[in-house]
């Protein structure tokens, strides 16, 4: 007869082996869920098998209370998401590369930067989202998110430049915008890369808590508070789980791109 | 063909390569330098590093001439600051005295006329092998096809040209020096200062390396200081070989090496030159 033998140096067999984990400990967790929510006994705990249906039913027909659909609410968080990702990136990437190369503005500008880092970015929400307005609030949010982890991986960059790569284009002729152009900025794309894909991180929690806080009707941090405030609650539990889903794309996509480009400048971080 | 010839004929391009790209300024100013003429002048060089409680003199009084296609190699006990001799030569670390003259142009700073060869390597990861060679025609606003074809000739001359797309990390550090040799070699510098360039291969690739640097010397009128702590190596590369005493660094002797390249590196005469080289250094180690 034969007779199954695990061999760990077979990758094959491991990949076997890491699916079904990650298969039984979703199943468990699941389980869970479905145990806490008969325990809990509460409408605002649903089972598994509500959320389903309600997730179901958003997938197929969108929010019925504002007729709009389940993509254009992602559509909405994504395009926010975007643009403050974008904005944190034109920011602090040039602002990392001059803290980073002159230690006189690193030393003036570190008491301020360490001033607002520790300051959870969706605190600066109610302020930013009632005081400008509701559709640039929640880029800001999100800006500030992504910012600060960003301009630190930069900085750190440029202080784990080799030093003989900018040696070596000294006697090579390059002047000191060749040598920042030509040499810094590419030495420091694996830090860039590093700090994208914390940032990502952080900015997709920023979101959907800013869109709390903002009652406009786009993005899935808008639905999810309707429907908890509608009491809701299958519904609620449902945007959980999209923006739990996009946020592991998100992630997933920075440490594809991240992993990538570490490989393609030849580094690794 | 054999692999000798082969590497004979890519030298040889290496050579209509040297003699057809001259830089106009450069060779303008230092036309009338023969090959075995006063190239490199250093007066005077001095070297002092300051710290809140102590100074520590580095180098003092250093005086060197090195002739147009000549080798010299500078040996001494280690932290006796050979390297730093070399890295104010390249103008990276500035003197505290006297000056460096290329023909009667004194420099300041860095520039390519002074290209270097680094124990690192020091070779850019994020590009590939050619355009690692291409850099300092990039830095000087050479057109991509001419940057291109010239830096495959030095590939060709160095063995490389298969490696070409080759990324950095795919070489090993025999070759990997010698990316860095065409990349210092193809700004056609008046003198290449290299520091320890094979101080981090294995013996038997050093070998390797120390015979096709000799190769390519013999063919172009290429000027270099050499810093070593081998003196084997200086034995077998150097027309002089500069021996320095401890700190602060100041001229021991300076041997001649009378014999032509290449040289056997087990004859009688190596043999014996080493053992007094050898000797020398050591009396500089013990007199601590």
């Amino acid at each position: 007869m034969y007779q199954f033998k695990y061999d760990k140096h077979n990758k094959y067999h491991r990949a076997v082996q890491q699916t079904a984990i990650v298969i039984v400990s979703l199943v468990i967790f699941v389980e869970a869920w479905w145990v806490l929510s008969i325990l809990a006994n509460t409408p605002a705990v649903p089972t598994p098998g509500e959320t389903w249906d309600a997730l179901v039913n958003l997938v197929n027909n969108g929010d019925t209370v504002t007729d709009i659909s389940l993509w254009s609410y992602i559509g909405a968080s994504l395009g926010t998401f975007l643009k403050g990702f974008l904005l944190a990136l034109l920011v602090a990437v040039p602002l990392g590369l001059i803290l980073g190369t002159f230690n006189t503005l690193n030393e003036f500008a570190t008491p301020i930067i360490e001033i607002l880092r520790p300051i959870a970015p969706i605190a600066w929400a109610p302020i930013l989202i009632l005081a400008i307005n509701y559709t640039i609030g929640p880029i800001l949010v999100v800006f500030i998110g992504i910012f600060f982890p960003l301009l630190t991986n930069v900085v750190f960059g440029v202080s784990k430049i080799d030093s003989s790569l900018l040696d070596a284009a000294k006697t090579l002729g390059a002047s000191r915008a060749q040598i920042f152009v030509k040499v810094m900025v590419p030495s420091t794309v694996p830090y860039i890369m590093n700090g994208v894909k914390v940032g990502l991180g952080i900015g997709w929690m920023c979101i959907v808590a800013a869109e709390l806080y903002a009652p406009t009707l786009a993005g899935i941090g808008y639905f999810l508070s309707e429907q908890a405030t509608l009491g809701y609650w299958p519904g609620a539990f449902a945007a959980i789980i999209v923006i739990a889903v996009l946020g592991l794309l998100t992630t997933g996509v920075a440490e594809y791109v991240h992993k990538f480009i570490a490989k393609r400048m030849g580094m690794d971080v | 063909m054999t692999a000798e010839e082969t590497e004979n004929k890519s030298l040889d391009e290496l050579q209509i390569e040297q003699l057809e790209h001259s830089d106009p300024h450069r060779t303008e100013q230092y036309k009338s330098i023969s090959k075995g003429e006063k190239l490199v002048s250093i007066q005077n060089l001095s070297m002092v590093y300051k710290t809140d409680e102590s100074e520590t003199v580095a180098i003092q009084d250093f005086n060197l001439d090195v002739m147009k296609g000549e080798l010299v190699s500078i040996i001494g006990p280690s932290g006796c600051g050979k390297t730093t001799i070399l890295r104010a030569i390249a103008g990276l670390l500035k003197p505290t005295g006297g000056k460096i003259m290329i023909g009667n142009k004194e420099c300041i700073g860095s520039g390519p006329d002074r290209s270097m060869v680094f124990q690192d390597f020091a070779l850019f990861p994020w590009r590939s092998v050619r355009k690692n060679v291409e850099f300092g025609l990039e830095i000087a606003g050479v057109p991509k096809e001419e940057r291109k074809e010239r830096a495959m000739r030095y590939l060709k001359a160095v063995g490389l040209e298969n490696f070409a797309n080759s990324r950095v990390h795919e070489l090993s550090g025999g070759m990997k020096q010698r990316v860095g040799i065409a990349r210092a070699m193809i700004t056609k510098p008046d003198v290449i200062l290299m520091d320890e360039p094979f101080g981090s291969l294995d013996a038997q690739t050093r070998n390797i390396m120390q015979a096709s640097l000799v190769n390519m010397l013999a063919k172009t009128d290429t000027t270099v200081i050499f810093v070593t702590h081998s003196v084997d190596e200086a034995v077998y590369l150097s027309d002089r070989i500069v021996v320095l005493t401890k700190r602060p660094a100041h001229i021991k002797e300076i041997v001649k090496v009378p014999w032509p390249r290449p040289r056997d590196r087990s004859s009688p005469e190596c043999t014996a030159m080493r053992k007094e080289i050898l000797g020398e250094l050591e009396k500089e180690n013990v007199m601590n």
